[in-house]
């Protein structure tokens, strides 16, 4: 039984003790942060061990994470290391896929395991954000939530509108770049306040893959990607040519436990499947 | 042996009561046409075959002589697939509890409840929780337990007198239970009227002739004089008296799909009243599954057309389940993809059942999801996107680009993960033995259906300009190919293209491929 000291200060607490000295200053003894909060689990591997370092350890259980990434910055290949590191640590796993864009092929060739990989193919972003709340419910390790194509009906009428003008325009070029999306293309805070609230009730991590940062304030680390010149061997023009790798810089832009961290230059290699299922040969060694 | 008996008195009374609860307060009189009526629009010749609430209104009456006596009193057509799934509820009830049972008839069940103590309780106990279990299925039923099947038909009919119905939750309640001791079975059939022992009519008056009216008073003829006189029922009828009774419980083999069916008293054209009835055939057959711990591996549903056809809809779940909101969506799906051609006038829905999965969660640490959360949650998934849009991703063996496949979802158990060496391929190797920290492989983004693009070459035919849907298109800075593929040549559909990787003046890494016959570009996918 610990009494109320009519005088705090003869019996100050160590420094390190804050719960001790707000016991005596209260006198009111309140139930101890550690032992209110469930069991804690490693963090989750992000599949990189230097942005693991930067995120504090990695994708954080119970919390929403973002990689956000142009086209061919290798979001998609970090979503799949991702989900390889804790599929190895025999975790569940589930992938929110709207744009209907997984390579289960290349997936398994890059060392999936593919058995505890429950794979859900929304055909609209509503459904997309709906399938993710189910998957974080059941109490999934990890849920990736695969947004870098879709952006539901409007990427679909904007598909149609650019078959549309292609079919009209006869022999002209015409280039687009990708870019960000407009503001208004951004979904509306509140389901990123509900996912984020289910991933800390059921202790789930989600991971959401975007062109541009979606959840704000809701996400507990941002990892942002921008292309670096891709690496080719071979002369070009003969059958040694080969796309040997891409290359991305990599970097936690925002995250709540620490500042942001330095560039990393990330190598993505091309996996040979073939190669890498009958042995595994180095991507080039054809050449 | 001690012996239970469960039994639904007046089942095609309690068959509509199940499906209408809102009428356990009405006075209500369950009718049938009677023999060569198939119609039966005359109320003269609609036979009562259950009636509660009204005064004189008794079964065996026709429906005019019972309006005449209550005029407020409502009325239902018996309805044989109630009826049956009533009947088959009643066993399902009864296989809560144990497995050794016997359905004697429709709506009565005999169960040997030897070694159930340790499980329940006392014999009194045994008999609660058949009560509890026959109205978690949606029935009001009497239970009975005595020593042997006979004597145990008896004390449930006891018990009837004392049942009546209320609503519950899953459909109507509130049974009774008589349990006979063994040192108070004599007691108990001597007292029993002739009326109560379910003599036949012919064996009663005779009986009456002699001045008997109970069991008692029959047990203490001598029996020789008794079988000369009444014949082998009349002896029956002593032994029983004695409590003497040489019949066995056969326990067999459980009805393996469950089955709810209703008909329409009008046919449904569209899909909207159809989903209050699935709702409530859905909820009834949740019910029963739980019962017994098992949930639907599959449904199917069997929808009468107007003309008399049957109509089948087979629906394979992608995990067991018995979550009601789920199914009904699928059923909602289904029907609406493939419209019955014609109104529906009934419907029968019955699920194969598979057992629920279970797994030993640790105690330390976090929960995590147990196999039948995932089950549900699958079926959630498969009800929002389709069935055929959730599952385990696979790779076919397969050249065509972009192939995939999905299969059911059921993962190993973690336990069946631990110590087991995980497969190390390509990347993972490469990463163990360079422990490079930054090296990730990269990853192909298919676009499925492959986009149609316009591609120029150059003289040495290397592609040069990309014209393709909305971005994906630029200059060309950098490429490799072609890699050529031919597959399935002898089929319909054969594979035959040059593929590229191709990079774009942004710095976009694609795959594109040319079809050898047509000559068409296609971007099949993107790196990233």
């Amino acid at each position: 039984v610990i009494a109320p000291v009519d005088n705090p200060a003869q019996r100050l607490p160590p420094a390190d003790s804050p719960a001790l000295a707000d016991l005596l200053r209260t006198g009111q003894v309140r139930r101890a942060q550690q032992a209110q909060g469930r069991p804690s689990r490693p963090p989750l591997s992000i599949g990189v061990p230097g942005l693991d370092a930067a995120l504090g350890g990695g994708l954080s259980r119970g919390q929403l994470h973002e990689i956000v990434a142009p086209p061919s910055a290798g979001g998609t290949a970090l979503l799949r290391a991702a989900l390889a590191s804790a599929l190895r640590a025999g975790e569940l796993c589930a992938l929110i896929d709207p744009a209907d864009a997984f390579d289960p092929r290349g997936a398994r060739a890059a060392g999936l395991d593919l058995r505890r990989l429950l794979w859900v193919r929304p055909a609209t972003l509503p459904q997309a954000l709906r399938a993710a709340e189910i998957a974080l419910e059941a109490r999934f390790a990890l849920v990736a939530l695969d947004l870098a194509d879709a952006s539901g009906p409007r990427a679909a009428q904007a598909r149609q509108r650019g078959a549309a003008a292609a079919a009209q325009r006869e022999r002209g070029v015409h280039l687009v770049r990708f870019g960000p999306p407009r503001k208004s293309e951004r979904i509306s805070p509140s389901p990123w306040a509900r996912l984020s609230r289910r991933a800390e009730q059921h202790g789930g991590a989600l991971v959401v893959l975007a062109r541009a940062p979606q959840a704000g304030a809701f996400a507990a680390a941002t990892v942002e990607l921008s292309r670096a010149r891709a690496r080719w061997v071979g002369s070009p023009g003969t059958a040694g040519r080969l796309l040997q790798a891409g290359c991305a810089l990599g970097a936690v832009a925002r995250s709540r436990r620490g500042p942001p961290s330095a560039p990393l230059l990330l190598q993505l290699p091309v996996l040979d499947e073939g190669a890498a299922e009958d042995g595994g040969a180095e991507p080039g060694e054809a050449e | 042996m001690r012996i239970a008996c469960l039994w639904v008195p007046e089942l095609p009374l309690v068959a509509v009561l199940r499906a209408e609860p809102s009428l356990v307060s009405t006075m209500l009189a369950v009718v049938q046409p009677a023999p060569g009526d198939a119609k039966g629009v005359l109320s003269s010749r609609l036979r009562l075959v259950g009636a509660a609430g009204a005064e004189g209104v008794v079964a065996g009456q026709t429906l005019a002589e019972a309006q005449a006596l209550c005029p407020e009193l409502r009325v239902r057509l018996a309805s044989p697939e109630r009826v049956r799934a009533a009947a088959q509820a009643a066993v399902d009830a009864a296989a809560s509890v144990t497995p050794r049972l016997e359905e004697a008839a429709p709506g009565l069940v005999f169960l040997d409840v030897g070694g159930l103590e340790s499980l329940i309780g006392d014999e009194a106990a045994v008999a609660r929780e058949l009560l509890r279990a026959s109205e978690r299925v949606g029935l009001c039923a009497a239970v009975g337990l005595a020593e042997g099947k006979a004597a145990a038909r008896l004390a449930a009919r006891a018990a009837a007198a004392d049942a009546r119905p209320r609503r519950t939750r899953a459909g109507v309640g509130g049974g009774a239970l008589r349990v006979v001791p063994r040192d108070e079975q004599r007691a108990f059939l001597e007292h029993l009227t002739l009326a109560q022992a379910e003599v036949s009519p012919d064996l009663a008056a005779a009986a009456r002739r002699f001045g008997l009216a109970t069991l008692g008073e029959l047990a203490r003829l001598p029996r020789r004089e008794l079988s000369l006189r009444l014949g082998p029922e009349g002896v029956a009828l002593h032994r029983l008296a004695h409590g003497e009774d040489d019949s066995h419980l056969v326990a067999r083999q459980l009805p393996e799909p469950f089955e709810e069916g209703e008909e329409l008293d009008w046919s449904a054209a569209s899909v909207e009243p159809l989903l209050f009835l699935w709702k409530a055939l859905l909820d009834r057959l949740c019910a029963r599954m739980a019962a017994r711990g098992l949930a639907a591996a599959e449904l199917c549903l069997l929808l009468r057309l107007a003309g008399g056809a049957w109509d089948e809809r087979r629906i394979e779940l992608a995990a067991p389940t018995r979550e009601v909101g789920p199914l009904l969506t699928l059923l909602r799906l289904e029907v609406e993809a493939r419209p019955p051609p014609e109104g529906v006038c009934a419907v029968r829905l019955s699920a194969r059942p598979a057992r629920e999965a279970s797994d030993q969660l640790g105690l330390f640490g976090p929960r995590t999801a147990s196999p039948t959360q995932l089950s549900a949650a699958v079926a959630r998934l498969a009800a929002l996107v389709g069935p055929d849009r959730v599952g385990q991703p696979c790779a076919p063996d397969v050249h065509r680009p972009n192939a995939f496949a999905v299969e059911r979802f059921a993962p190993p158990a973690a336990a069946a993960l631990d110590g087991a060496p995980q497969p190390q391929t390509g990347v993972q190797r490469r990463e163990a033995a360079n422990e490079d920290p930054a090296q990730v492989a990269l990853a192909i983004r298919a676009l499925r259906p492959p986009r149609t693009a316009e591609v120029r070459c150059g003289d040495e035919g290397q592609p040069r300009l990309v014209i393709g849907e909305g971005a994906l298109g630029g200059r060309v800075t950098a490429s490799a190919g072609p890699w050529r593929t031919v597959a399935e040549w002898w089929t319909d559909s054969p594979v035959a293209l040059d593929s590229w990787d191709l990079e774009l003046a942004g710095g976009l890494l694609l795959r594109a491929s040319r079809e050898l016959d047509s000559g068409a570009w296609w971007i099949e996918a993107v790196y990233d």
